[in-house]
Formats: C-alpha cells, sequence, structure tokens
C-alpha cells in the first residue's frame, strides 16, 4: 500500500487540531502508512482567491518542494486540493519547470474521502455513530472535485448511523473565506438557511469535508443553536472526541 | 442608467429585510428546478449545456469576421446597419432618427442593452417620450427603479403597488390587484400607442452572420409588435450577440429559453432579414441595426476576459447564485445583476467603481455549472481581483489599501517560510485566544464584528496539530 502524505489544512492544524488527529487515527486503524511533514504550512489559497499573484506563488513553490516527491497527498480539504490540482499548474504557466512539477504532483493529490472511496475502496472504515446523519455538499467537494457520492457511502457505512436527506444540501454555506467577514451581513443569511435546513432535517449531527464550511456552520450553530453539532467528517468517521478547542 | 454600485451593501443591507423581494427570492429555486426539467428533455442535457457553450466559444473567437459578415448580409438585405462606439454615440443615432421625422414617441421592447445605455433617458431629455411595453419593464418606468431581474424585470413587485401606480398615471381608473386585469389594463393603455407608433425600439438576442437574421425571444408579443407596426424599426444590440449560421442560433433559442424561464421555446421567437420587401404588406420599411460597442472591443482584446463576451443574458446564473437569492438584483447598481452582471459590469465601469461585485462572491461555482454560454464567473471574479491588486490600467485597477496589502504579502511570505509561519501562529494565538471561554472565541481585540457578529470561532489549538504530532508522533 503507498505510503499518504497527510496534508493538514491550515485551519485544520489551528482551529480545527482534532480534526487532524481524527485523520491520524483513521489512518492508524486502517493500517495505511502515513507520513506528516511537519514544514508543511498553507496551500496559498487564500491569497490566489484575494488575487495577489506573485505571492502565491511562492507559497506554491513551498508547497511541491514539500510534497513534491510524496506517492500521494491526502487532504481533509477540498478546496486545497483543487487550489493544488487546478491552479497550481495555472499559476506556475510561466515556469515550465515548476508547472511540471506542478502537474506531476497534481495527480497524486486526494481529498479523504475521495482517496478512502475510489483509490482504496474502503467504504467501511470500521466507525461507528449511532444516530441520524445530515451531509453538506461543500462547493469545492461537489463542484471543484465531483466528490459527493463517497463521504455518502463511508457515513452510510458507520455502524449505527442513517443518513437523512437535507434540503438544499448543495447551497453554498456562505464561507467563501474572507467574504465571511467582509459581507458578513449577507454570509449570515446563508449559513442561517443552512442551519435552518440542518434543524429541519432532524438529523442528529451536521457533516462535511471542508473546513471552512465547518468553521462557518458550526461557528454558527455553537451560538445560535448550542444543542446541536456540527463535525468534520473526518471526526465522524474516526469516532468523537472532545470538540474543537484550546 | 446611473451607476449605484458603489452602494451595494447599503443596497443588500436594505433589500435583505424586504419582504416582498424575500419572498420572490425563495420562489427562484423552484425556478432552478423548472430549469432542470426542460434541459432534462434533451437526450443528453450535458452535452446540449456543452454544444451550447461551444457555439459560444466560437463565435466570440471569430467575433471580428462574423461581425463583418453579418453586416454584409443584413445590408443586403436592406437593413441599415450602424456602429456605435458608445452608449452616447448608440442614443445621438437613434435620438437623431426621430427627431428628423418629428417622432414624438417611441414604443420599445425589453432591452438590457438600452438599460445599459440610458437610451430612454437620451430619448425624453430630447423630447422623445419612449414607452416600455414588456409589461415589466413598463411597470419599472412607471416606478422608476432600476430592473430587478435581467429576465424579469419588476419580478418583485407587489400587485397593489402596481395598481396604485397604474391609477396614479392614468393607465388604470379602478383598483385591481389581479394579475389578468392589471395585464389587460396596460395593454389597452399600449395597444392605443401601438395604432398610431411611427419608430420602434427593440433589443436583439441573437444576429445570425450567414443571413443577416436579427431574433427576438419574447412571451408576450409585445417585441413582435414593436418589429411590426412602425415604419421605422430600430434594434439595438452589443457586439457579441452574434452567431455564424441559423443552425446555430436555431439550437442556441433551445438552450436559451431553458435557461432563462426554463420553457422549451419562448411564446414568441420572431426573425427579422431586413425591412418589408416590395412585394410584402407588413413590416416596418426602414430596419436600423445598431451595434453597440462600449467597451466590448477593449474585453475581447484581453484574451483571458473575452469568455465574458459568451453571455447570452438568460439569467440562469442569477437564478442560481446563492448570494443573489438573498440580496436581489437592485444590489448590483446598474442594468446587469447576478454572476454575470458581477463578471461584466466591473469592466465596463471600471475595477475601480465596482469593487463589491466581484469580492461579494463565495465563489461556490453553481454560476459556471448552470452557464449554457460556457463563462467561468468565479475565475473571472478571481481575474477582476487581480487586476485591481495589480492597478490595471485598461480597467481601471486601483490597488489594494496599505492595510490589506501589508496583510496579504505576510501571510503569503509566511506561508513560504515554515519558521515565520509557526511563530505567527503562535503570536495568532496568543491574540486570539485571550478572551476564549471553554473553547470558544467571541471577541478578538476586543470587537465582536465581522464574522464575530453572527458566530463563533473555535480558540487556536494548544497544541496545534502541527505542535501535537511533533511531541506525539514524530
Amino acid at each position: 500500500m503507498k505510503r499518504v502524505s497527510v496534508h493538514i489544512p491550515c485551519m485544520v492544524d489551528t482551529l480545527m487540531p482534532n480534526t487532524g488527529r481524527s485523520v491520524i487515527r483513521l489512518l492508524e486503524r486502517l493500517d495505511i502508512p502515513y507520513i506528516y511533514h511537519t514544514n508543511q504550512t498553507c496551500c496559498g489559497l487564500p491569497a490566489y482567491n484575494a488575487g495577489i499573484v506573485p505571492e502565491t506563488k511562492k507559497v506554491a513553490k513551498h508547497f511541491i518542494n514539500v510534497f513534491g516527491r510524496d506517492e500521494v497527498v491526502v487532504s481533509t480539504s477540498g478546496s486545497c486540493v483543487n487550489m493544488i490540482r487546478k491552479h497550481y499548474p495555472e499559476i506556475l504557466a510561466d515556469e515550465p519547470d515548476w508547472q511540471r512539477r506542478a502537474a506531476d504532483l497534481s495527480s497524486r493529490v486526494f481529498e479523504l474521502t475521495q482517496y478512502l472511496v475510489d483509490v482504496l475502496a474502503i467504504e467501511d472504515v470500521g466507525g461507528e455513530f449511532k444516530g441520524k446523519v445530515a451531509y453538506h455538499e461543500s462547493c469545492a467537494l461537489l463542484r471543484g472535485l465531483g466528490v459527493s457520492e463517497q463521504p455518502k457511502k463511508l457515513i452510510r457505512a458507520l455502524k449505527g448511523a442513517e443518513l437523512v436527506e437535507m434540503q438544499h444540501a448543495d447551497t453554498c454555506c456562505g464561507f467563501g473565506g474572507e467574504f465571511a467577514h467582509a459581507y458578513h451581513e449577507i454570509s449570515e443569511e446563508m449559513v442561517a438557511e443552512k442551519a435552518n435546513a440542518f434543524l429541519a432535517s432532524g438529523a442528529d449531527v451536521l457533516t462535511m469535508g471542508e473546513p471552512g464550511c465547518y468553521l462557518n456552520v458550526s461557528g454558527y450553530i455553537s451560538r445560535h443553536h448550542p444543542d446541536k453539532r456540527v463535525v468534520h467528517i473526518a471526526d465522524l468517521l474516526a469516532g468523537l472526541s472532545d470538540s474543537q478547542g484550546c | 442608467m446611473k451607476p449605484q454600485t458603489h452602494r451595494y451593501k447599503e443596497i443588500a443591507r436594505e433589500q435583505m429585510t424586504d419582504r416582498r423581494a424575500r419572498g420572490f427570492l425563495d420562489l427562484l429555486k423552484a425556478l432552478a428546478g423548472k430549469r432542470k426539467a426542460a434541459y432534462d428533455d434533451f437526450p443528453d442535457p450535458d452535452a446540449a449545456r456543452e454544444y451550447s457553450r461551444a457555439i459560444r466559444a466560437a463565435a466570440v473567437a471569430h467575433l471580428p469576421q462574423l461581425l463583418e459578415q453579418f453586416e454584409k448580409s443584413a445590408t443586403r438585405a436592406g437593413a441599415k446597419v450602424y456602429w456605435a462606439a458608445d452608449a452616447e454615440d448608440a442614443n445621438a443615432y437613434i435620438v437623431r432618427l426621430a427627431k428628423e421625422r418629428n417622432i414624438s414617441y417611441v414604443i420599445k421592447g425589453k432591452s438590457m442593452v438600452t438599460e445599459e445605455s440610458g437610451l430612454n433617458e437620451a430619448l425624453a431629455a430630447e423630447g422623445v417620450q419612449p414607452y416600455e411595453s414588456d409589461l415589466g419593464e413598463f411597470i419599472i418606468q412607471l416606478l422608476e427603479r432600476p430592473p430587478f431581474h435581467i429576465v424579469g424585470p419588476a419580478i418583485n413587485i407587489d400587485p397593489q403597488e402596481i395598481s396604485d401606480i397604474f391609477i396614479e398615471k392614468g393607465v388604470m381608473s379602478d383598483a385591481t390587484t389581479d394579475p389578468v386585469e392589471l395585464g389587460y389594463a396596460a395593454r389597452c393603455y399600449l395597444r392605443e400607442k401601438f395604432h398610431h407608433l411611427e419608430m420602434g425600439i427593440t433589443g436583439i438576442n441573437m444576429a445570425v452572420a450567414e443571413t443577416g437574421t436579427i431574433i427576438n425571444v419574447e412571451n408576450e408579443g409585445n417585441i413582435r409588435f414593436c418589429k411590426s407596426s412602425p415604419d421605422i424599426q430600430v434594434s439595438i444590440m452589443s457586439l457579441e450577440k452574434v452567431v455564424p449560421t441559423m443552425k446555430e442560433a436555431l439550437f442556441m433559442l433551445r438552450t436559451l429559453c431553458r435557461s432563462a424561464t426554463g420553457q422549451k421555446l419562448g411564446a414568441y421567437v420572431s426573425m427579422d432579414t431586413g425591412p418589408k420587401k416590395q412585394e410584402e404588406i407588413d413590416g416596418p420599411s426602414e430596419l436600423h441595426i445598431v451595434i453597440l460597442d462600449n467597451g466590448r472591443s477593449t474585453i475581447y482584446e484581453d484574451a483571458t476576459y473575452r469568455e465574458v463576451l459568451q453571455c447570452i443574458r438568460c439569467g440562469a446564473c442569477l437564478g442560481n447564485c446563492p448570494i443573489y437569492g438573498k440580496i436581489g438584483g437592485y444590489s448590483y447598481g446598474w442594468a446587469y445583476s447576478g454572476p454575470m452582471g458581477q463578471a461584466l459590469t466591473p469592466l465596463l465601469l471600471g475595477l475601480d467603481r465596482t469593487k463589491d461585485l466581484y469580492y461579494s462572491c463565495t465563489l461556490c461555482r453553481t454560476c459556471r455549472d448552470v452557464c449554457p454560454a460556457g463563462l467561468h464567473h468565479p475565475r473571472l471574479l478571481r481575474r477582476h481581483r487581480q487586476k485591481q491588486r495589480e492597478k490595471d490600467t485598461v480597467f481601471h485597477g486601483s490597488g489594494l489599501n496599505v492595510r490589506e496589502e501589508i496583510g496579504l504579502r505576510g501571510f503569503a511570505l509566511a506561508a513560504a517560510t515554515p519558521t515565520l509561519w509557526r511563530s505567527a501562529i503562535r503570536a495568532a494565538r496568543l491574540a486570539i485566544n485571550r478572551k476564549s471561554n471553554g473553547g470558544i472565541v467571541r471577541e478578538v481585540l476586543g470587537k465582536s464584528e465581522g464574522w464575530l457578529a453572527s458566530r463563533d470561532l473555535p480558540c487556536i489549538g494548544s497544541p496545534t496539530f502541527n505542535e501535537w504530532f511533533r511531541k506525539n508522533r514524530s
């Protein structure tokens, strides 16, 4: 089995460290060999989305230097995977050597659920969750990577879990990075709608594969419906531990 | 139309509390379903969308040649083609036509490009009264409001408000909120004007290069009326509306109607190739086709922006945009709203005047997925952000402010330098976790605004994952 190089997105590293630990627990439980490069930072997506391209290139090069020789890279964020797969080769287009390295790396980078289901053909991760689960289709996974069935298969295979329908599951939650702060009133309307759909679904827990969506929806739920729970899918699969915290 | 793009946040805030607007916006989701159902009628909906995109991409790739070919074909058919460099030029041409013939009023079919050019204001200023004949446009003209939606301009207006304005402006005398009666009142009012109409003005959905034909799609029949009842017809289009052949035009009609209203075809499709021929008894004796540039040649010259010109104004991106769905059309401050407006308006008005249009987006890609014309809106908006930052001279980028510039540069520098990155996280942790309570942060540096106004933030891990891993696994 290929050794997985674990990419822990910056938001997971800092604000959701338990989710990072869930990934490790999951890999260890499934006997998947892994490595974690401690000199990893951020994929550069926030800078790229803000339009500062020359600086983003330097971040991309750092990422390629860190991960470039790995057999396979697995990340807990669809938007990071999109950044690496699609945007690295674009922004490095005027530097052929770097672009070649970026293109070479891009085919070896996967989102966690995508890697488990599509590459390793694992659906039952040996986990357990007693209750109803709603799944939010994050934009970067659904429309960016075409990942939708993979997480659902993993959820259905959890012992005791029942995947329930949620209205408008594929509508954006209103995160959008800086958008959620700069246009917080609009963002709040969007996340409130997502929260209402979750409440109406009757699910015990809402899960998703994207750290940005997680911070947005869980932040709103924590403020307005503190009795409800939102979890990143890595946590759900590994078995829920304490909530994120310091 | 006077741009209000600088008032985006203010208008959005106002619209989010407007109950009527919200009621309509919530209905949009149902229209999205209807649209999808109409596409499912194709043997292969994805292939149909791809073909439609390919037609638009090829048309824009050959735009100069196709426009020249169109001019030749249309002229051969007897039409007069006028190239207008900008809005003023187009308006002056049309005003001059009316003035030369002592025309006191004109009737218009719905046309977004005349919203862009401000034709109504130009006509009125010269004493030529324009009457909008699309029911929605007719209503917003009386109310003096901008269009709420590029396809349904007055779709958010309450019937009571329509009744009131119809009485106030003498369209009808007895109050009613029955939509059929309101429509009938407008129809009777306009019918009288159509009887004596000398000049009709319409937009153009498609211009066919091969034949010189102009095509209009509608559901009310008013455009056909504008084209058939007067002696002079003026049809105006922005220069990207051309397609190579009738075969492609007919296919584009199928995707345009499905994407706009979820119909397989609009109720009326009219095609005009030149004015009335000698042996014919109906139609105008003069057909003027105004081709408006208004900044589009400049867009064409930029290879990364050219795809903006593929847009066919169907409105599918508006109906599916989660942000349009909250703030409605007024917030975008000009003729074009939703993702297509966010892509196009900054290029026509300048990046410096339209910042909110390209920053207020989560880049969710829903617009791109439903677009039958092949626009990749998120990529275009990211490009706007890039050009704004680089102070692009062609599209008037004004740069970031010092704080943003320093913040982003610092972020990128740290992200490329692991030791700096780790120290930055430690510093941020000190600031952010100071006021944390039970792992939850509701205030940073004494402030609870932006994100924190309505959402909590977890505190920064102590240890972070990286710190935990170094200690426990490596």
